[in-house]
């Protein structure tokens, strides 16, 4: 009991409001929202347990598959575009020292703006007919004019577009702080070896930084399979369900169809894979990771 | 350290976790529906007793004297009954938001909702039974029975009001009829005639000739009310399967199909929902739309039409007059609600919305306080009363009447010759939900397979009905 003696259980009453709030806000609906995953429930009426039935309709559901393969669609093309041009960014900012705030402050910008306003402003360059903004500078080479967001094969590549958009910025500005710390040396090394700037950002920036960038990599991974704002404000899924994704999906059970018990069953799917994948992930960069 | 220092910091720091606890049980001891304080289960109703309830709908700020009218209707309504205590809140129905605050126990005990939502509200027990109350307050009477279906169960139970009602019908542009050559008094009252004057618009005016909804269930809502106008229905009258898989829903989607494509007399944008497809045709780039003549109010009034160019016609039928389809705005009340709150809840809707219809200076006052806003009195629908009412209440604020009814002739003459239909009466917005990209891939893929469409769609639906 010295513990106790020494002042032990002050800093247990001290820590457990905290401990109760954490659990309370961070794991409390997380908790909820496994046991509504269980049930039919409205939250009006009487909640009522079906056990698995609100994860087999949702597995049987058959814009389920659809949804999942958009879903990773967007994933995939969000990590092939979306993910080398931020630290492209900076990389090409870091290397800029004495105009480098200009340019700073440029990639950051887009994320000042409200998404809601962003895709807004968006839906007006992506508008379809020839008077588009897009379409009228892309006719003044003599292409298109494209159907854009109206278009099955095109809206989800411009809702990919709009949204590396948006999330370069933020993303950049981690890369940044992530290039501050390697060291100078290294470059001096590399450049009294002969090296010229591509060679060193291969051979000094990316493997220094390779720990931050694995991260972003997942963070990305994890953010895109819950991609939901774009889809939404876009396209409402359309057309032809080319853009459902399955967030968008969990949406339209809970709040079209007043469908909690799906639409948790299929939360709670979704996070699963998650975690799955991320712990896969784990394992595979774990040899490349310098942590 | 001091022990008394010590045990300080000890009930401090309870102090902060015992709060927390409390918080976190709170939600716990709130009365939930079924076991109410005295809710639906049980209690005799004592009209007497004092009793607060909330109203949803008040207006926003930017209408200072629809505020003005709502506090002064409130203020009568208390002096009237001085044991009920009225509260207002800006509440309002959104389709995208409303199962959230139903589920978040966050509604007045009165609010308006659209006529989409009772149907899966009742089966759900999302809404009280207010039968035998409506009787107390003696409103029963007043309601026109074809509407009242709308709020009604299997058994002729009451769940809600209907306050408002339209039925959907063609809205045009007359500035762009008159500059492709076609009559503005005489819209299209045939699909082939639509489909004519669309190509003649698109051809002589450079504009789209016809526009569809399409996103965020509205794509679902006109194929339906297109199904109706092609004698089809969408799901069987138990609501349990689906029977659009046959030639009026095809029929529809090769209309559009053609337009799209063969005529080329839809413009190029195919995402619209209902604000968006309202912005281009009060910019004067959509000749026709199916839209009931409410949309005169948001085109004029936000998105700045000129009234002389609105004009709105019958729902085009084909093969014979089927019906139209309607919908409207009915208040709820909260199924929270006690027995007592319900009766008080009447009162208070029979005093601000009908009130206005069986007395002439309020018909007037209303008439008043809706210009003063730069709101619109006169434009035409239909009635939730009886039609005699209906028309002498209209006789009462004529001299107010600020909307061009003329241009809404054709949509007038139809409201007495087409059947109102109602929606889907089971999953009607889910149904809509699976109906979207049926109109969608018409209108954006060239070779869709209109009758591969409908049969996989009618498959999906019934999946959901049978849930």
């Amino acid at each position: 009991m010295t513990w106790y003696r020494s002042g032990g259980l002050s800093s247990v009453f001290f820590v457990l409001p905290l401990l109760l709030i954490f659990l309370y806000f961070s794991w409390g609906p997380i908790v909820r929202g496994l046991v509504l995953s269980f049930q039919k429930n409205n939250l009006v009426a009487p909640a009522e347990w079906v056990g698995w039935a609100n994860f087999s309709y949702v597995l049987t559901d058959p814009q389920l598959p659809q949804a999942a393969l958009n879903t990773l669609y967007f994933a995939f093309l969000a990590l092939l575009f979306g993910f080398p041009v931020p630290l492209f960014l900076a990389v090409f900012v870091s290397e800029l020292r004495r105009t480098g705030w200009l340019y700073n402050v440029l990639s950051y910008l887009p994320a000042v703006v409200p998404p809601v306003a962003a895709i807004l402003l968006w839906k007006f360059f992506y508008d379809p007919s020839g008077a588009g903004v897009f379409n009228a500078i892309l006719g003044w080479f003599g292409i298109g004019p494209f159907a854009w967001l109206n278009s099955q094969s095109l809206a989800m590549p411009a809702i990919v577009l709009e949204a590396t958009w948006a999330g370069a910025g933020a993303t950049s500005i981690i890369y940044l702080a992530a290039l501050t710390g390697v060291r100078t040396e290294l470059y001096e090394a590399a450049e009294l070896d002969g090296s010229g700037i591509w060679s060193r950002v291969w051979h000094v920036t990316l493997p220094q930084i390779r720990g931050i960038i694995l991260i972003m990599m997942l963070l990305q991974l994890i953010g895109t399979f819950q991609v939901f704002t774009e889809p939404f404000l876009f396209t409402g899924g359309g057309p032809n369900d080319a853009t459902t994704t399955i967030l968008l999906l969990i949406y339209r059970y809970a709040f079209i169809n007043g469908d909690f018990g799906a639409a948790t069953a299929l939360s709670v799917l979704l996070a699963g894979v998650l975690c799955a994948l991320s712990i896969v992930y784990h394992f595979v960069t774990r040899r490349w990771s310098t942590t | 350290m001091t022990s008394a220092s010590r045990w300080a910091r000890y009930g401090a720091a309870l102090g902060v976790a015992g709060l927390v606890l409390v918080a976190g049980c709170a939600k716990g001891t709130t009365p939930d529906a079924a076991g109410g304080t005295g809710g639906a289960a049980g209690g005799e109703v004592d009209q007497n007793a004092p009793v607060t309830i909330t109203v949803g709908d008040r207006p926003t700020p930017d209408k200072p004297n629809d505020i003005k009218a709502l506090d002064q209707k409130i203020k009568d309504f208390t002096a009237k009954y001085p044991n009920i205590t009225v509260k207002s809140t800006e509440t309002n129905w959104q389709a995208q938001t409303f199962q959230a605050q139903v589920a978040g126990g966050t509604l007045p005990t009165v609010m308006s909702i659209s006529f989409t939502e009772p149907a899966n509200m009742i089966p759900n027990k999302q809404l009280p039974d207010i039968t035998d109350e409506l009787k107390l307050v003696d409103l029963t009477k007043d309601l026109n029975p074809n509407v009242l279906k709308i709020v009604q169960d299997g058994k002729g139970r009451i769940y809600g009001v209907p306050i408002d009602v339209f039925s959907v019908g063609l809205a045009y542009n007359r500035a762009l009829f008159t500059q492709a050559g076609l009559d503005p008094d005489k819209p299209p009252t045939t699909w082939d005639e639509v489909r004519q004057y669309a190509k003649q618009i698109a051809d002589k005016t450079g504009k789209a000739g016809y526009a569809q909804l399409t996103t965020n269930n509205t794509g679902g809502w006109m194929l339906t009310t297109m199904t109706y106008s092609l004698g089809g229905t969408i799901e069987s009258a138990d609501g349990k399967k689906s029977t659009f898989d046959d030639a009026p829903t095809k029929k529809a989607l090769q209309l559009l199909k053609d337009m799209r494509w063969t005529d080329n007399s839809m413009g190029s944008k195919f995402l619209y929902n209902q604000e968006e497809i309202r912005q281009d045709f009060a910019a004067g780039k959509i000749g026709m739309l199916m839209q009931a003549p409410d949309a005169y109010d948001m085109s004029v009034k936000n998105f700045g039409m000129k009234p002389a160019d609105f004009g709105a016609g019958a729902l085009p039928q084909d093969g014979g007059p089927h019906g139209t389809l309607t919908g409207g705005a009915l208040k709820m009340i909260s199924p929270k609600a006690t027995k007592n709150e319900i009766v008080a809840a009447l009162k208070w809707i029979k005093f601000e919305q009908f009130d206005k219809y069986t007395t002439e200076a309020s018909a007037v006052a209303d008439a008043k306080t809706t210009i003063a806003d730069k709101g619109f009195v006169g434009r035409p629908g239909i009635t939730p009363l009886s039609q005699d009412r209906y028309d002498q209440y209209n006789k009462w604020r004529e001299p107010y009447v600020n909307v061009p009814v003329k241009q809404f002739q054709g949509y007038i003459d139809s409201t007495s010759s087409l059947k109102l239909l109602p929606e889907p009466s089971n999953k009607g917005q889910e149904v809509y939900s699976l109906l979207d990209p049926l109109v969608q891939q018409v209108l954006t893929k060239k070779d869709a397979d209109v009758g591969k469409l409908v049969s996989d769609a009618a498959s999906k639906v019934d999946a959901r009905l049978a849930r």
